[in-house]
């Protein structure tokens, strides 16, 4: 413990003290650190952004001192709610997680007497999570071999390996992949959920021998891209423009992206719900989530914030209504009910 | 006292009881009572055919692994065994090195070498030798390749400390009763260093079987391994059951094949040091 933590304990100490003889309190270290708020996110330059724009600013305001853990891993935050030690009291998961982990009783409902959901896209709204940023998966492609716009924008097109030849990588899961197959055999993106698994297994048939690699982490499409291994890929979209930075020759395409998003949850059992339930109420609001979509291409889950970004860096978010109208929203309750069984056979079908 | 020395095994015996028996224990529960006793985690292992294609591929290419890395590491340990003071020093170096490097970053550092445009095939195509890239990653090779570099010291190191202790002067010994070089160094050196070969394949071919890193970024569709379905079982699809019965039956059918080959090679021959 570095010496500005154990002041700061030693003074939330003597401070929870005095008003302990008032109340009937527990041992003043316990209440010292219930004070505090450890928040679990994804790590990289995504948690920088949240450090910046969110954690910082709301320790400022509002004296909770927030400790930072990363990465989020579902089977950690399980482990810690079933064995009673919970560490985290807030965490950013996946939107299927909010479902799996409601399902599993892992998670604490949200207080929605203290968070203002006004302005908040309501599919982000869930009893026991609420989003914390909008992300896309996309087509990506080398912007070497596509220059000039003439970059396949349809999944269509991206299953034509003789128009647009080259290697390609695609994600090692059903999850995306299915709903691309589909739009690829000219499903309607409104008529895509509930998914037809069989004819979107049909299709992923088809692209099977022209995919060379099946990634598994987010950073290796853009990897991929920017060394020249594959031509054409499915990526976040926040990858991308973290490449493009650094001056890699690749670019995105919004049309039929799906778009999805990630969401606070509280795990059952939380040391300091309640300061978790007051960053929520607090992260949700218009300027928090301008702040942080302006410091990291995401989308905001509070459509109000766009009074606050500019018209420029508003273009490059997957909510931008003008990206958001080109893209599929991910049904999150019908995955969180075929999720297990589609991984199964998805494994099955990859070594097939 | 003649217990007094097997007291000094208490603490080894209390870790190994805590951080192996206990969690190995708990597995087995789990992959039995998630939440109640039901052997349904079992039963779905035997309903996918998935279950056994990646049981087969990880075997396989665990032993591919592990014959590569003795290939390359026998003659190295020998090389190291008997090289000068200065030379094998700096050769262990060279070998215990890359140990100190994240197994993530070695196998970043293949992407590079081994990629459509990496070094290779760039120097290949360059030289005239190719006119296309050849498929070096994100297939079976691929894996072989990271996985050999990743295991090799383990291979190297165990032969070596056995090959230290074999007195060069028995080959002169035998050649001197009449055996060639080849025989002397087949029928003399060669059962003298087995126990070190022993415990080096051992060492490789077990940790082979548990890895995830290598093979999920370096492997095609085809190369899955068992620790990576298990990943996503425990850490992503929370179904510790199935997670729990899949590294049952992988620290079975393990316990099953070296016990096997125990029996099969002579029992305790192969782990004591002859002397």
């Amino acid at each position: 413990m570095s010496s500005i933590d154990r002041r700061y304990v030693l003074k939330m100490g003597v401070l929870t003290a005095a008003s302990a003889a008032t109340s009937a309190g527990g041992p003043w270290i316990a209440r010292a650190q219930s004070k505090q708020l450890v928040v679990c996110s994804w790590g990289g330059a995504y948690q920088e952004a949240q450090r910046k724009t969110m954690f910082q600013p709301f320790e400022k305001e509002t004296g909770i001192k927030i400790v930072e853990a990363s990465p989020t891993d579902y089977g950690k935050l399980k482990a810690m709610v079933q064995s009673g030690n919970v560490e985290w009291d807030l965490v950013d998961v996946g939107d299927l997680n909010v479902v799996a982990g409601a399902k599993d009783n892992l998670l604490e409902p949200l207080d929605y007497q203290q968070i203002d959901t006004k302005g908040v896209f309501p599919q982000v709204v869930h009893k026991y999570g609420i989003g914390t940023i909008y992300y896309s998966t996309v087509l990506a492609f080398s912007t070497k071999k596509y220059p000039k716009g003439d970059h396949p924008k349809t999944w269509a097109q991206f299953w034509d390996v003789a128009k647009f030849p080259g290697p390609r990588t695609m994600r090692n899961n059903p999850l995306d992949n299915l709903e691309f197959a589909l739009l690829a055999d000219d499903v309607p993106m409104d008529k895509v959920y509930p998914l037809d698994v069989e004819r979107a297994f049909r299709v992923m048939d088809r692209i099977k021998p022209h995919v060379n690699v099946w990634w598994t982490t987010g950073a290796q499409p853009a990897q991929l891209l920017a060394d020249g291994e594959v031509e054409l890929a499915t990526s976040w979209n926040g990858r991308i423009f973290a490449i493009q930075k650094q001056g890699a020759k690749a670019g995105l395409e919004w049309n039929q992206g799906k778009l999805q998003w990630d969401s606070w949850v509280i795990p059952r059992g939380s040391k300091n719900r309640d300061g978790a339930m007051k960053f929520i109420a607090w992260s949700t609001q218009p300027k928090p989530q301008a702040a942080i979509a302006n410091e990291i291409p995401y989308g905001p889950v509070n459509q109000k914030a766009f009074e606050f970004i500019g018209a420029q860096a508003a273009r490059d978010m997957p909510t931008a209504p003008d990206n958001a109208k080109r893209q599929v929203m991910v049904d999150p309750v019908w995955w969180g009910e075929h999720r297990n069984v589609l991984v199964e056979r998805w494994n099955a079908w990859l070594l097939k | 006292m003649r217990w007094a020395s097997e007291l000094l095994l208490v603490p080894a015996l209390a870790w190994l009881g805590v951080f192996f028996v206990y969690p190995i224990g708990r597995l087995f529960y789990a992959s039995l009572f998630t939440p109640a006793f039901s052997l349904d985690s079992y039963a779905r292992l035997g309903r996918s055919p998935i279950y056994l294609t990646v049981f087969v591929n990880t075997f396989e290419i665990s032993v591919t692994v592990m014959l590569i890395a003795l290939l390359l590491g026998y003659p190295l340990a020998f090389l190291l065994a008997t090289a000068g003071r200065r030379a094998s020093g700096l050769m262990l170096v060279a070998i215990v090195l890359p140990l100190w490097t994240s197994v993530l970053v070695r196998t970043y550092a293949w992407m590079v070498l081994l990629g459509r445009r990496g070094l290779v095939n760039e120097g290949l195509q360059t030289l005239g030798l190719t006119d296309a890239p050849l498929p070096l990653l994100y297939n079976r090779l691929g894996v072989t390749i990271g996985m050999v570099h990743v295991l090799l010291p383990f291979m190297v190191l165990p032969i070596y400390s056995v090959m230290k202790g074999i007195d060069v002067d028995l080959l002169k010994a035998a050649q001197n009763l009449g055996a060639n070089r080849r025989q002397a160094f087949l029928r003399v050196y060669v059962p003298l260093s087995l126990s070190g070969l022993a415990t080096g394949c051992l060492v490789v071919f077990v940790s082979a079987l548990g890895f995830f890193v290598t093979p999920a970024l370096l492997g095609g569709r085809g190369d899955t391994m068992i620790a990576m379905l298990i990943d996503v079982q425990v850490s992503q699809l929370l179904d510790w059951g199935l997670g729990a019965a899949l590294a049952v039956v992988l620290f079975a059918v393990t316990a099953a094949i070296l016990f096997g080959v125990q029996r099969l090679t002579g029992a305790e021959r192969l782990w004591v040091r002859v002397p």
